[in-house]
């Protein structure tokens, strides 16, 4: 468990000086630095990150201003190392003044290339990220390592924060963070480090050091961003201030936009004309919801721009268009047009953030979700791929802040209510070609949950190429010549209205490569029929503990015919069972099995996740339930002649 | 009396009947889209507006996404009095946009470019709305002058239209592109000072790429316009008339390089070629040091993204551009006696011909040619791994444009590369313990082989395991095998690369009773190659042409004997083919595998035959061998 601090800061008497960044400076004369052989091995190192955060109030006009410096040092021993670290971009998001920009390059024979600072361009409105100066590194070599150093004067923001760990090692990371006698916090995520309190300069100030922090390890069933080393810190004038007050303050905010008072005119119209048109009057609040979410994904457009207006209603309502963030008013507004309770729900997207109800970072509050308390389901405005639901699996799990129309508020985590939510169902009937040549299977499949969603989503929304790959998934990836004869699907429609209704696929293959000759005898790859499924590799340590999309469970039944004349054997490989139980409970498991009936043989598979996290001491166990799907892809039974 | 001449000229005819489309079931499509080129020439001065206009529809909710419009545009490329606006028919109402805003593009290989976008929205988009834009596209470049207008998109459209209008003081040069046999009409009107050329359709179908495929321009109809001369008076001047107009205006870009300050240069090129006494022998040297030294780092930025930075900048920032790139080995190459030149080249991406249209449409990349001995080498730094003497896969079969001097030039096709030069060699001693395969292995690669590998493995390192890369890139056996004692050899190599590795394969052999059944295709490739005909549109693209020889080695475990092997077979054709022969000696059976590919493309024509081509290798991989107790 992380530790929970959070540090209040003491006024002292010091008088204030200059910013630090005015004095802070990189070596004169830059020698390379010694490094093991270990750390020369590795296609980049850093040797030092820097940052440096100043917040400092204008004894004059009271304005207070943030000072941001970044130096780094990084080693570049191969050339995807270079091609790594040879093009900076630098933010210019809430960036008021440049205050300098070096780079240098010293290389292995202690060479100094310094950057030319014409060489730096500007670009503006990238994607969603703003601004940026860029620019290329001049002057690296293998061998070399890059020295970046620049410092930015920000608009005051009391908020921040800085991620410390990257995709290469990190021989040294310093944070410094200066408040000049303001008051503010500051808290480390994913470290058990903390700052400590130091004086630099007669400053009294937080630093933090870290030493040798490992590059990122990408694994899968994990939430490998957002379990990085961070940092986050608020700085703001009013020491009386309290977390509690900031959460009222955004809180205030949004219920302002997202719970009006009355609904605006052309909504009640709309849901009158258009929604409830030729609907009974007693349909169920899941129907309802799902007929307004369905209006809105076929008529609202959520824009990605720097238009002030998509956020006021009226030009919303008018325009039918809104920003990711004020398309909840058109939800808002309908939602009480048909007088329909919700609550509003801010998290995050739980793989690239963990949100701390402890701690405020608005950087965090991202994932803006409407929940229906009364039917446990979430609508997710920005999303057109999906519809009323479970939570989706960017959230599930995560803590997020509930908000009632009464600006009542409350912290919690994130759950899925109905457990057999998510399921995938498959009969499949395989029948063998009179020579023995080719598999026929004839197979029924149904998806719930957000099996059925997602689906529905993919098959509406893909095209060309990536439609085919799809539908080559849906009828069991990694057979090498299969044939699709039919394929025909049911509920395809996304604008549903009932319950967790199923997609269903029916579908007839045909593949030669599965069966194969071996004397006179056929081996056939049954257990390729199930598709290819993920393999845990496990060389080195679990880093990340596990966390998988959403809880789901599979039933299978394979019925292959035996043809006559023919006996099986190596049956054996089609029986696996493995589970995990902690504390006498049935976490996740797999289980296949098989009878003969006539001349038939039956297998059964069952396999299921319970619940969506899963403690890392419990790894192993985890694994040999998902390597048992691939083991049992594997798995290949005997024909031979009586 | 009449004001204009004006006369018809019907150059093709409607030979087919229309294209039947559902544009019913389509979410959205055009309902017109048009583009109307006016060439202008006032005080001497040639000038470029093309007003374009787009008209689509949605026939469903589904993808609202269309409405987030982007039109690129760049210095050379304008763009003028856009208007966009949603029509509603069941309301009758009309919303214009009125929020436009710029973004810069980058992102891809390119790190810095002047490339911009104006983004917008068009509001209230729903079931049955009607979407407009109209803007205007300004060029003053004339060798810009150029445009290239496609009868297809990834969207179907009712009524297509391209016309183009010169004075009569200014030839037009043309040509179109796979416009038989499509109802595309033409036609030339004269008016009293203009030619105005028009090209219309109805009813043109959506062109979705496929997995591999060749560009999709290849094959969508489509019309390249360009301006060849124009005359004030009796003056006539050349604007892209032919190859040597577009070479004398390269020229006066490359004439614009700074050559200055190369001493550092030369010395690293003396110092390369010190001990060396053959012109192939340094060429490598310097070409090797420049790949290895050098990072490329794209940027296209107006004129600068045409001249790009000369050796000496590109020797001191250690990064450069392709033709930055080019420069440093022009200078190193020419410095050491070897005659160097530089050369215009379109990506494989690009499938038009300098003589087809003599415009910047054709290349996209520079490269150095060297002629040693009166042969041709062609030198693509770029590509940090290819050994000298290849040029870089993707400009396999491509014309390339070398300057030979200020007024002379050539134009070669740079060959594709054979089979012969791009080789993997996987050999592999395969031993059974118990119910475990274990087996060594030694793969080594050559050419194309090499460069890919080596690309792939560097970028993968930092990232993945090397058991995990090896797993996800070979499916060797099946995922169930473990990599021991990997060993990746010199990742540096030229010529040759080697790797090693042993293998621990459970869960593969199949042991009942007293009978061992083992399949020796421990991999398959080309097993999951079947084209799916119905769905690909475009013609097949393979990178390069190759071998894969397998030498397999099974030593037959004790106490038990070879009950069945498969027979030899072997499908040898002149664009692929494949050949397994079995061969026991003593307690040993050794497998030879060779399968080729001896082609870079596949048209529609070919699949069938490559189809069955396929089937017959799965079919050779899919037998066993039975190993019986003695």
């Amino acid at each position: 468990m992380k530790k929970i601090l959070i540090i209040a800061f003491l006024f002292t008497t010091t008088i204030s000086f200059s910013q630090y960044y005015k004095t802070y400076n990189w070596e004169e004369n830059p020698k390379l630095h010694e490094l093991t052989e270990n750390e020369n091995s590795k296609s980049s190192i850093a040797i030092l990150k820097k940052n440096i955060v100043e917040f400092k109030q204008s004894a004059i006009t009271n304005n207070i201003s943030v000072y941001e410096t970044t130096h780094s040092i990084i080693r570049v021993n191969d050339d995807t190392g270079i091609a790594k670290h040879n093009q900076i971009y630098i933010s210019m998001y809430n960036v008021k003044k440049i205050k300098g920009i070096k780079a240098r390059t010293i290389s292995k024979e202690g060479k100094v290339t310094n950057l030319d600072e014409n060489n730096i361009k500007q670009i503006e409105n990238v994607e969603e990220y703003g601004d940026f100066q860029i620019f290329a590194i001049e002057g690296a070599k293998i061998g070399s390592e890059i020295e970046v150093l620049y410092t930015v004067e920000k608009e005051f923001s009391p908020f921040g924060s800085k991620t410390l760990q990257f995709d290469y090692p990190i021989k040294r990371s310093e944070m410094v963070f200066i408040t000049n006698n303001l008051t503010g916090n500051i808290k480390t995520y994913n470290t058990d480090q903390t700052f400590d309190r130091t004086y630099l300069e007669d400053k009294l100030i937080e630093e933090l050091v870290l030493t040798d922090i490992p590059a990122t390890v990408e694994e899968d069933y994990a939430t490998n961003d957002a379990n990085k080393i961070y940092v986050v810190y608020q700085c703001f004038g009013n020491p009386d201030l309290t977390q509690e007050d900031f959460w009222n303050n955004i809180i205030s905010n949004i219920a302002s936009g997202f719970f009006p008072e009355k609904a605006a005119k052309v909504t009640t119209e709309e849901v009158e004309k258009v929604i409830l048109k030729n609907q009974k009057s007693d349909i169920s609040l899941y129907t309802k919801a799902n007929l307004l979410e369905n209006y809105i994904k076929n008529n609202f457009t959520v824009i990605d721009n720097r238009n002030p207006q998509a956020n006021e209603i009226d030009y919303i309502l008018k325009n039918k268009s809104a920003s990711e963030y004020s398309i909840l008013k058109a939800y808002a507004h309908f939602l009480k047009a048909m007088q329909i309770e919700y609550q509003v729900v801010v998290t995050a997207n739980r793989f690239e953030h963990k949100f701390d109800p402890d701690f405020y970072n608005p950087n965090a509050l991202r994932e803006f979700m409407i929940y229906l308390p009364e039917i446990k389901q979430y609508i997710s405005p920005t999303r057109i791929d999906y519809r009323l639901s479970e939570a989706p699996s960017n959230i599930l799990g995560n803590y997020g802040i509930f908000i009632n129309k009464d600006v009542e508020y409350y912290f919690a985590k994130i759950t899925q209510y109905d457990p057999d939510y998510s399921r995938i169902k498959r009969v499949m009937d395989i029948s063998f070609s009179d020579d023995f040549d080719k598999v026929i299977i004839d197979e029924y499949q149904e998806y719930s949950g957000h099996w059925g969603i997602q689906n529905r989503a993919f098959m509406t929304l893909a095209s060309g190429q990536q439609k085919e790959d799809f539908k080559d998934q849906l009828t069991g990836s990694g057979i090498e010549d299969k044939n699709l004869i039919k394929f025909e699907v049911e509920n395809e429609d996304m604008n549903q209205t009932e319950y967790n209704l199923p997609y269903i696929v029916k579908s007839i293959t045909n593949s030669s490569a599965l069966l194969e000759e071996a004397g006179d005898s056929y081996i056939f790859q049954v257990g390729k029929v199930i598709g290819i499924q993920s393999e845990l590799y496990q060389e080195k340590e679990r880093v990340h503990p596990i966390e998988m999309q959403y809880p789901n469970q599979y039933n299978y039944t394979i019925t292959v015919d035996i043809p006559k004349g023919y006996t099986l054997e190596g049956l054996e490989s089609l029986e696996i069972n493995k589970r995990m139980e902690v504390d006498g409970e049935l976490l996740c498991k797999w289980l296949s099995e098989y009878e003969i009936k006539d001349d038939k043989l039956i297998i059964t598979i069952e396999e299921s996740y319970y619940i969506n996290e899963y403690p890392i001491e419990h790894y192993e166990a985890f694994r040999s339930v998902i390597n048992a799907a691939s083991d049992f892809n594997k798995a290949a039974i005997l024909f031979s002649a009586e | 009396m009449k004001k204009n001449l004006v006369f018809f000229l019907l150059i093709s005819q409607i030979i087919f009947a229309q294209n039947t489309i559902d544009f019913e079931s389509e979410d959205y499509y055009y309902l017109k889209k048009s583009e109307h080129v006016k060439i202008s020439l006032e005080k001497g001065k040639l000038s470029f507006t093309n007003a374009v206009y787009e008209q689509a529809t949605y026939n469903t909710g589904n993808k609202l996404f269309f409405a987030n419009e982007f039109i690129p545009f760049s210095d050379f490329r304008k763009i003028r009095d856009l208007e966009a606006s949603t029509y509603l028919p069941k309301e009758n109402k009309t919303l214009k946009v009125a929020h436009f805003e710029v973004k810069d593009e980058v992102g891809g290989i390119t790190f810095y470019s002047d490339q911009k976008s104006m983004n917008f929205v068009f509001p209230a988009v729903s079931k049955d709305a009607i979407t407009t834009l109209t803007y205007f596209e300004e060029v003053n470049e004339p060798y810009f002058m150029y445009s290239l207008f496609a009868f297809g998109s990834g969207v179907p459209t009712k009524e297509m239209s391209y016309s183009y209008e010169v004075p009569k003081d200014v030839e037009l040069g043309y040509k179109t592109f796979n416009l038989d046999n499509t109802s595309v009409l033409f036609e030339k009107k004269e008016t009293k000072k203009t030619t105005i050329y028009t090209w219309k359709a109805t009813n043109i179908d959506k062109y979705e790429s496929s997995k591999n495929s060749l560009p999709a321009i290849k094959y969508i109809p489509h019309i390249i316009v360009y301006i060849k001369n124009y005359s004030v008076g009796k003056v006539k001047t050349a604007v892209l008339n032919d190859v040597s107009d577009l070479y004398s205006w390269y020229t006066t870009l490359t004439k614009q390089v700074d050559r200055s300050n190369l001493e550092s240069v030369f010395t690293i090129a003396e110092n390369l070629v010190k001990n060396l006494y053959s012109d192939p022998e340094k060429a490598k040297a310097i070409f090797n040091w420049v790949q290895s030294n050098i990072s490329y780092i794209a940027v296209g930025d107006g004129y600068n993204g045409f001249i790009a930075d000369g050796a000496s900048s590109v020797f001191t920032k250690r990064y450069g551009d392709c033709k930055g790139m080019t420069n440093i080995l022009y200078e190193m190459l020419n410095h050491v006696n070897i005659k160097t030149h530089h050369t215009w080249i379109g990506s494989r991406k690009k499938p038009f011909s300098y003589y087809d249209v003599p415009t910047p449409i054709v290349d996209d990349h520079m490269i150095a040619t060297i002629i040693i001995d009166k042969k041709k080498i062609f030198l693509d730094a770029t590509d940090a791994y290819v050994p000298f003497g290849m040029p870089s896969s993707f400009i396999q079969g491509k014309e390339a444009l070398i300057g030979v001097s200020d007024t002379e030039f050539e134009i070669v096709k740079v060959p594709e590369q054979a089979k012969e030069k791009n080789i993997s060699t996987i050999e592999t001693t395969v031993t059974l313990d118990e119910n475990t395969i274990k087996a060594s292995e030694k793969r080594t690669f050559t050419g194309y082989r090499m460069v890919d590998f080596i690309g792939d493995v560097k970028r993968n390192k930092n990232d993945k395991t090397e058991e995990e890369y090896l797993n996800h890139k070979y499916k060797i056996g099946n995922n169930k095998t473990s990599y021991l004692n990997i060993n990746l050899g010199d990742l540096s190599a030229k010529d040759s690369y080697s790797i090693t590795y042993d293998l621990e394969i459970n869960n593969y052999v199949k042991k009942i009773g007293s009978k061992i059944y083992l399949n020796l295709n421990l991999e398959k490739p080309l097993s999951n190659d079947i084209i799916l005909i119905k769905k690909q549109r475009f013609g097949k693209k393979i990178d390069h042409k190759y071998i894969k020889n397998y030498i397999t080695t099974f030593v037959i475990p004790e106490g038990y004997k070879l009950k069945s092997i498969p027979k030899n077979s072997s499908n040898e054709l002149e664009l692929y083919g494949y050949s397994f022969t079995f061969k026991q000696k003593n307690n040993k059976l050794v497998v030879n595998k060779r399968i080729y590919m001896n082609t870079l493309a596949l048209e529609s024509e070919q699949f069938e035959d490559y189809n069955i081509f396929i089937k017959s290798l799965i079919k050779a991989y899919k037998k066993s061998i039975v190993l019986e107790k003695i």
